[in-house]
């Protein structure tokens, strides 16, 4: 992110404050708490914001999340880990806005995740103890494959 | 302090749905390649780097299990969102089997020319 995105966003979120601090009835101490609330609140919601947007614009490149380092295809390990990310957090979020506390998460679902993310582990380790040069597994995924020089062949998804 | 919540349960909302929806229509245009998703490398010692790619039965039973769980659980969730739906340990199970037979099938392929 650019700094002079970063001051615009400070600035938005010190101006809300102000504005609560000053125009808004009621104890000084309240205002000041709700101030701090907001302009928080605002702040977060648009670096959020920002990031979410950079990543439609593909400013930030996320074309590659599902690619082995170095082998250009698609790995089931991270298809499988993205899922149950996605899934398992729309539902966090589901249940806190339905709840509005943090819930307790039951065992059973950190053992979904557990399984999900072994298997991603254990998949980079036998890519990595498998691949063509034998150092695949350094730095998370090998070689870059047709470098220049011709060096570094492709370890296997 | 109720607009305080209802504020964060509104942005709450933009930045998941606005995240959600980039991350599937990058999916769905290949903006994310899912190329070679079902393709698993063998070892082959007539190929020039040592591996060869073909179709592979323990990454599709993977997939297949994997969005069957996944579909299931955000069911679960919708149909009752006030609290986390308890997985059945055989559906836990079945989804560990099914792991394990990709990476057991993953790391036989790749070993069988040493053998």
């Amino acid at each position: 992110m650019k700094t002079i995105e970063f001051v615009i966003l400070v600035v938005i979120s010190m101006v809300v404050a102000f504005v609560i601090a000053l125009w808004v009835p009621g104890a000084p101490m309240e205002k000041l708490k709700l101030a701090f609330a907001y302009a928080g609140l605002i702040l977060l919601f648009l670096l959020a914001f920002l990031v979410v947007a950079a990543i439609a614009a593909n400013k930030i490149d996320i074309s590659k999340l599902l690619e082995e380092k170095g082998v250009g295809g698609a790995s089931m390990g991270r298809f499988q880990l993205l899922i149950f990310t996605i899934v398992i957090g729309l539902s966090f979020f589901l249940v806190v806005l339905c709840e509005c506390k943090i819930p307790d998460i039951p065992t059973n679902v950190l053992a979904l995740l557990g399984v999900s993310a072994t298997t991603y582990g254990v998949g980079k380790g036998i890519q990595a103890t498998t691949s063509k040069d034998g150092n695949g597994g350094q730095g998370g995924g090998g070689g870059q494959p047709g470098g220049v020089g011709g060096g570094g062949d492709a370890p296997p998804r | 302090m109720r607009s305080l919540a209802t504020l964060a349960y509104w942005e709450g909302v933009v930045l998941l749905a606005g995240l959600l929806g980039v991350m599937f229509w990058k999916l769905l245009t290949g903006g994310i390649s899912l190329h070679g998703l079902l393709q698993g490398d063998v070892r082959d010692p007539n190929s020039a780097d040592g591996f060869r790619s073909q179709a592979s039965a323990g990454r599709a039973q993977a997939l297949i299990i994997t969005l069957v769980v996944a579909l299931w659980y955000l069911l679960q969730v919708i149909h009752n969102p006030r609290e986390f739906p308890q997985v059945p340990r055989a559906m836990v199970a079945v989804l560990g089997g099914s792991y394990a037979l990709y990476l057991v099938g993953k790391a036989r392929a790749l070993r069988r020319a040493d053998d």
